[in-house]
């Protein structure tokens, strides 16, 4: 958001990061420390509080509370968190229970967090022994389960020093531009929704202009209903910490940064534990007759599900306001610290050792059109068989439901790809192949592909209002229809739901038309997806919510705008 | 082949790099918008600029928004389709769902651009009803000019972004997200309670009223608006006056002005009210029987006349001497020396120029062989370093010092000399914070590194300079460490700043007091100039030695003539040629014989050799050094004339004080500190008993003898433009509204660089000067082992007779003593107690304060309260060369006060 901003947190750079003082730092919360903190990072007081009130655990009324109740998607449809709720008052406070989106427990459900660590499914039934004990993490076992023939994502790296071996071979050849070409070959895209093409990026941030180029692992995985990041985080972030460092000597970069929510405690545990697996050596390597130099740093969210976009995330890093930047300038070209920077997802650098060990070729081989490599799903409890699935691009989606053992509930559609992603109705299923194209073409859209059920019981009208409430809980605020829209469309609900005011059709139409045109980014543009699908698939249900017989048809039509 | 894209299918030729939004404004078509302010980066928030852009004729299209989507060649931007028609509407209509429907007694009712967007967007009605909206929230009007009213905030942040991409102070942010976010100052305090500096940047860009000032400057009541220039310090901003029925409403800072852009500080543009206050004077008085007593203008300039006649009969024209006024008009200081000159026959005048940059006209006419700034301020874009020598820009010289901040911030390097931490400082890279006075030692060890790493531009020092050879053998003759010490300065933190200024291709100099308000003040600039030529830092863009200057129109003072040796445009008095030149232009016979400085004035006034003296719009006995001993010689004359528009402390020991103008009664020209001649336009008629400042001067020679027409602005210019050689070109209606950079080529061209191909002198001349400890210290350290130094704050300006005649005063309301947390415990100072400081000549009480910002041994403090006479203990130590007084160091001591 502000060039001065990003310049002068690079005059610290992450070794003094106001954001992790925020974070980290219980004085941090006095106006005396924040005022030493405005002083020595050169900042105005009013950056400070206007970072700090951003977040969900730094200031307001959801911060520092003693427990939280997971209100994500999954677990609202699983209408397991009253319950959850109502044993959390017998020992705490009701207002010392705050809300957080989402712990990522989806394939459990009955989520909360008590001291920092997150508790799941049958966790709420012994309450009393939990809060007898110390707070202790526990690394949740996850089912996982491979639908592939190439378990790219979902191998257990079983030897630490023998899985880096690829990349001290790699070194030695010292050619980046060819490991470069072979990402690009492989035709490996973004895994974190928006399917841009790794090598492109990559290679645009090898030509960007600069000495300090960054490599940023977005580990921010915030859309409810999914957690195939934090599965890797926690069970297999070899993967991942290999993927930065090679991105970091293809593009010569010298640091490397997770930024991973504060809600995936465990996760964060585990990958702090796998850097320091990592020898030294591995991190001084020569790079075309110079020396280069790597570094590895976690920098911890604060509950602010905007910090999934990529350029809010990278304004958090800087202890900026984490509101979305325009493009251009893309990060490549100008990201941290104004600084040429390579952000990707926690799965996408976690595919890029099956690459270089297999070959581009092979993994190319995988999948369906331009959709290469195997995908993880995230399958929440209304599936039989919960958990992670790896499955080749192009599976179609039924098979997936087969393998998971279907429905353990009655679900009349499945919401994929985060809360912005598509609600897909069970009739559309089999039309369904996972990966980018098919989904796109259908009017849905693959996304991270997070997979709830929206059970047959909930109202889509209630859903409805879930979603826009999500979304203007989590607009950071700068581009009007969102910040304006997303809280329009959540009265609009609420109004129609309580029988006060019917919903207007056209004045929805107009609505869900200026955020997706108008806004900034995904959060606001996004949205509308989800409430047009519901108004296809579902009008007969939403029907006596409208003042008249409303049909939604009204697509955006080209032709009309000359 | 020139580029192409099509703009409602028309083809157009685009600019490599612009966005469509400036494409199309190109293209005079017009896109809304309410988040865009050129001045600012793009930011992309309010959507409103969105247009639909298609890659080929009938292909689909995309709405983006036009102000951060770079022009492609062959785009075909549609910029009013109807989506993209109702989209901007939808939008209105949410943002006017939060927003009171109170346009009619709103003060931006007429110029504001919500109501603008609405109109063009066509909303006839708000569909949301009853929602989440900030209609209630309270106004803040808690800061004597800002005043904020969020209900009517739209969430732009424009506000936040002036104070971050303009001003660099971030006293503005949002805090919370979404649709609760709010616009909040500092911690989320009120205006007053925030480190606000009330610049202004925010109410100035703000599209509706939530951010406004006190004057309601976005109003349009005015029937009038007149550009005119700053009277304060030496950048020169533009001003918007607006006017209804000769009265003044508001000021804002002229958005094309290529000065400012828009931007001022808020004594430009709030620090006006001085110039209706009661106090000002209204009526030429005589003192009789003891006290001054009004009279008629006629009056006074008969026995103006007559004493004046009689001093000079009796005493001879040379006890007659003149102090002539930055803060007046070129036109004004040209008239004013003339009539000392030409109509009493002495080259006794000065001007305050003699206690701020005489040094640097000296030290730059030695080196260079012109007296003023090399390069321009908007060379500072261009620079890749910055060094900045004894000045504080952020509160002295703000807008400058706000396009140093943000240059710096965005990672130029700064080196800072000064032994303060001044707010640049803060950001420097390399902050050499000085012992006090050490500035020749600090460039004489900066010369010697540079040249033992070899850094020096030999070919640039071949053919450009002279004396070069004597010069290096001198610096590398020094002793490094004996200069560390005296200095108090780490030599290797000295050797990575000169290093780095020598290393970078365009290193650009600023000075301010801090280098020649010293006993080596010229020497200092002299060194400075070395420091440029040495490593080719000069004629190029980007580069060069750029004084701050203080004072509105310090530069034009001295252009103008009134200094003792040289006469308009610099020729110097004592030279049979020169004279030739002056009496052929006026007509009259010229005094040979170099006239008195300032502080010789007051020498000469006390041994009884002067007689009489007038002094314009200068207040002496206030500002200049040694306090007691300028009231006494003032005191000593027979005749003292002041002509000023307060009865200034001076004025109170006048025998004659003659009622002149603000500049925002008179018109004429100012040249700002980059030689920029620049139109100063009435905006209300002279108060009424009172003259503008260059007719008094008329009348007042027509009274002594001459012919000379009442004043008029083309005469004078034209005038001035056949005397002075640099003003050749110079015509009052064809300065336009960014005036003119001199020397103006008679075809009217301007000059924004000197020294391009070769020095105005020929060859650039190196001087050695060996560091001399100041008397003031050497005499009196020891009992008095304390340094003072002294600086101007933000708020007031100098001796603060116009800014403590307006709000301002309630901003800032005593001068502070700065003392480091170790003197303060060694003295039992306790914080915010009042001291007592005291030197060889006087002593004054005072509030101090501890503060890190001074290192142990060194005082500082601001001097614009009158009434607490800190010339009380300053020195009469003056710079060796041109006798500028040796403000910047004082040896004092200090107690608690009993």
């Amino acid at each position: 958001m502000s060039k001065n901003l990003s310049h002068l947190a690079y005059r610290q750079g992450t070794g003094n990061s106001l954001f992790e003082q925020l974070v980290d730092n219980p004085a941090a919360k006095t106006d005396q420390t924040r005022q030493a903190l405005a002083k020595e990072h050169l900042v105005g007081q009013s950056t400070v509080k206007g970072t700090a009130s951003f977040y969900d655990f730094l200031e307001g009324n959801n911060a520092d509370k003693k427990a939280y109740v997971c209100n994500g998607s999954a677990c609202l449809n699983a209408l397991t968190q009253r319950n959850v709720h109502q044993q959390l008052e017998k020992h705490f406070d009701a207002k010392d229970i705050g809300h957080i989106t989402c712990l990522g427990r989806c394939n459990r459900n009955s989520s909360f967090r008590v001291d920092g660590v997150n508790y799941s499914g049958e966790d709420i039934d012994r309450l009393d022994e939990i809060l007898g004990q110390k707070p202790a993490q526990q690394l949740e076992s996850i089912y996982v389960d491979t639908l592939s023939d190439n378990a790219i994502l979902t191998t257990p790296v079983s030897d630490v020093d023998t899985y880096y071996q690829l990349f001290n071979a790699l070194v030695k050849q010292d050619d980046p531009e060819t490991v470069l070409q072979q990402i690009s070959d492989s035709g490996l895209r973004g895994r974190g929704g928006a399917g841009f093409p790794t090598g492109f990026k990559w290679l645009t941030c090898l030509q960007a202009k600069g000495d300090d180029k960054y490599i940023v692992c977005n580990a921010d995985e915030g859309d409810p209903g999914a957690f195939s990041d934090r599965y890797l985080l926690e069970q297999n972030p070899h993967t991942v910490l290999f993927g930065m460092l090679v991105a970091g000597w293809l593009i010569g970069a010298k640091e490397g940064i997770l930024y991973i929510r504060d809600e995936y405690p465990e996760a964060i545990t585990q990958c702090a534990q796998a850097i320091n697996q990592l020898p030294s050596t591995l991190m001084q390597q020569p790079r075309q007759g110079q020396d280069w130099q790597f570094s590895f740093k976690i920098i911890k969210g604060a509950g602010a599900y905007i910090c999934g976009e990529e350029t809010a995330l990278l304004r958090s890093i800087e202890g900026q306001r984490p509101v979305v930047s325009v493009r251009p300038p893309f990060p490549a070209q100008s990201g941290l610290y104004n600084r040429p920077t390579a952000l990707n997802n926690v799965e996408t650098f976690a595919s890029i050792h099956w690459i270089l060990n297999h070959g581009p070729d092979a993994f190319k081989a995988i999948g369906r059109g331009r959709s290469t490599g195997t995908k993880l799903l995230s399958l929440d409890s209304f599936f039989n068989k919960p958990g992670i699935y790896e499955v080749d691009m192009g599976t179609p989606l039924a098979d997936v439901i087969s393998r998971a053992g279907g429905f353990s509930k009655p679900v009349k559609a499945l919401h994929i790809g985060g809360p912005l992603g598509g609600l897909v109705p069970l009739s559309q299923v089999d039309q369904l192949t996972l990966d980018f194209e098919s989904f796109d073409q259908a009017g849905f859209l693959l996304g991270h592909a997070g997979i709830i059920g929206v059970a047959e019981s909930m109202p889509m009208i209630e859903y409805l209002h879930h979603l826009f409430d999500f979304t203007a809980t989590e607009s950071c605020g700068k581009c009007f229809p969102c910040r304006i829209g997303a809280t329009r469309g959540k009265e609009m609900m609420q109004l129609a739901i309580n029988d006060e005011k019917k919903l207007d059709p056209e004045l929805l139409d107009d609505l869900l038309e200026t955020m997706k045109l108008g806004s900034l980014c995904a959060l606001g543009g996004g949205i509308p997806l989800p409430v047009e699908n519901a108004l296809k698939w579902f009008g007969d249900e939403l029907k006596p919510f409208f003042k008249e017989d409303y049909r939604h048809a009204k697509q955006v039509n080209f032709k009309e705008i000359r | 082949m020139q580029k192409l894209a099509f703009l409602n299918d028309q083809a157009l030729p685009i600019v490599e790099g612009e966005t469509i939004l400036e494409f199309c404004r190109r293209h005079k078509t017009h896109i809304p918008t309410l988040c865009d302010d050129t001045r600012l980066d793009a930011f992309g928030s309010c959507r409103v600029c969105s247009v639909d852009v298609a890659l080929s004729k009938d292909g689909p299209a995309k709405v983006v928004a036009s102000c951060h989507t770079p022009i492609g060649e062959n785009m075909f931007i549609y910029s009013d389709s109807d989506r993209v028609q109702r989209l901007r509407r939808n939008i209105v209509e949410l943002v006017l769902s939060d927003h009171p429907p109170d346009c009619l007694t709103c003060e931006s009712n007429g110029n504001c651009e919500l109501q603008d967007v609405a109109g063009e967007t066509g909303v006839r009605q708000i569909r949301y009803t009853g929602g989440k909206n900030h209609i209630d929230q309270p106004k803040d009007i808690s800061h004597p000019y800002m005043r904020m009213d969020l209900s009517k905030c739209i969430n732009c942040y424009r506000c936040v972004r002036a104070c971050d991409e303009i001003q660099g102070e971030m006293v503005l942010s949002v805090g919370g997200r979404g649709f609760d976010s709010k616009i909040i100052a500092g911690a989320d305090v009120s205006f007053n309670e925030s480190d606000c500096v009330s610049c202004g940047a925010c109410a100035h860009t703000c599209p509706t009223a939530a951010i406004s000032d006190k004057f309601q400057s976005k109003s349009i009541q005015a029937t009038d608006t007149v550009r005119t220039i700053c009277s304060y310090c030496g950048v020169g901003c533009n001003l918007d006056v607006a006017v209804k029925n000769n009265k003044i409403l508001s000021i804002r800072a002229s958005e094309e002005a290529e000065v400012n852009q828009g931007h001022t500080c808020l004594k430009g543009r709030y620090a006006w009210r001085f110039y209706d206050h009661p106090d000002r004077l209204d009526t030429p008085m005589i003192r009789k029987d003891g006290e001054l007593q009004p009279v008629s203008w006629d009056e006074a300039y008969t026995y103006l006349a007559e004493r004046l006649t009689s001093i000079k009969n009796q005493h001879g024209a040379h006890a007659i001497a003149g102090i002539s006024s930055s803060r007046c008009t070129n036109e004004e200081n040209y008239l004013m020396q003339k009539m000392i000159r030409v109509a009493l026959g002495t080259n006794n005048i000065d001007c305050c120029a003699r206690v701020c940059h005489s040094p640097t006209a000296y030290g730059m006419q030695h080196a260079f062989g012109t007296g003023a700034a090399t390069n321009s301020i908007k060379d500072i874009k261009h620079t890749e370093l910055i060094l900045l020598i004894g000045a504080n820009p952020t509160a002295a010289h703000p807008v400058t010092g706000a396009k140093i901040k943000q240059k710096v911030m965005k990672g130029t390097p700064l080196i800072v000399i000064d032994p303060v931490v001044t707010e640049l400082a803060r950001y420097a890279n390399w902050h050499l914070q000085l012992r006090p006075g050490t500035n020749v030692a600090v460039l004489n060890m900066m010369a010697r590194f540079i040249i033992e790493a070899d850094l020096v531009d030999q070919t640039f020092i071949d053919t450009r300079c002279e004396a070069w050879d004597e010069y290096k053998a001198a610096i590398l003759a020094l002793d490094i460490d004996q200069l560390a010490e005296v200095s108090g300065l780490d030599s290797e933190l000295v050797k990575g700043a000169a290093i780095a200024y020598a290393s970078a291709n365009k290193a650009m100099s600023f000075h301010g007091l801090g280098v020649t308000e010293h006993s080596q003040g010229s020497r200092a600039v002299m060194s400075i100039a070395d420091l440029a030529m040495m490593t080719g830092h000069i004629g190029r863009e980007g580069v060069g030695v750029n004084p701050l200057r203080g004072q509105n129109n310090v530069q034009g003072a001295a252009d103008m003539g009134c200094q003792p040796h040289q006469g308009a445009g610099y020729k110097p008095v004592n030279i049979a040629e020169n004279q030739q030149f002056y009496e052929q232009k006026y007509g009259q016979p010229m005094p040979f014989d170099i006239g008195l400085k300032i502080p010789q004035m007051f020498n000469a006034a006390l041994a009884g050799d002067l007689k009489a003296m007038w002094i314009m719009g200068e207040d002496v006995a206030h500002t200049d050094p040694n306090h007691d001993h300028v009231v006494s010689s003032l005191g000593n004359l027979d005749l003292l004339v002041v002509q000023e528009i307060f009865l200034s402390e001076t004025a109170k020991l006048a025998d004659v004080v003659l009622p002149g103008t603000s500049f925002l009664e008179k018109t004429g020209t100012f040249t700002n500190g980059e030689r920029r001649i620049q139109q100063v336009n009435a905006a209300v008629a002279p108060r009424p008993g009172c003259k503008t400042d260059g007719q008094i001067l008329i009348d007042m020679m027509n009274h002594l003898g001459l012919d000379l027409p009442d004043f008029d602005i083309d005469t004078v210019l034209t005038e001035i433009a056949d005397v002075v050689p640099f003003f050749a070109g110079v015509k009052w209606h064809e300065l336009g509204e960014n005036g003119k950079q001199w020397p103006v080529l008679p075809d009217g061209s301007d000059t924004q660089m000197l020294h391009i191909d070769g020095f105005k002198r020929g060859k650039g001349k190196f001087h050695f000067f060996e560091y001399e400890q100041s008397n003031e210290i050497s005499t009196h350290q020891h009992n008095f082992p304390y340094i003072l130094t002294t600086g101007r704050d933000l708020v007031h300006y100098n001796a603060g007779t116009m800014t403590r005649r307006t709000a301002n005063e309630q901003i800032l309301t005593e001068d502070i003593l700065l003392v480091s947390a170790f003197d303060a415990k060694n003295k039992g100072v306790e914080q915010n107690a009042t001291v007592r400081l005291f030197s060889d000549r006087g002593e004054i009480n005072l509030t101090a304060q501890i503060s890190d910002k001074v290192r142990p041994g060194v005082l500082y403090t601001t001097f614009h309260f009158p009434e607490l006479m800190i010339n009380r203990v300053t020195s009469d130590e003056a710079d060796s060369e041109t006798l500028c007084p040796e403000y910047k160091i004082v040896s004092v001591d200090f107690e608690a006060a009993v």
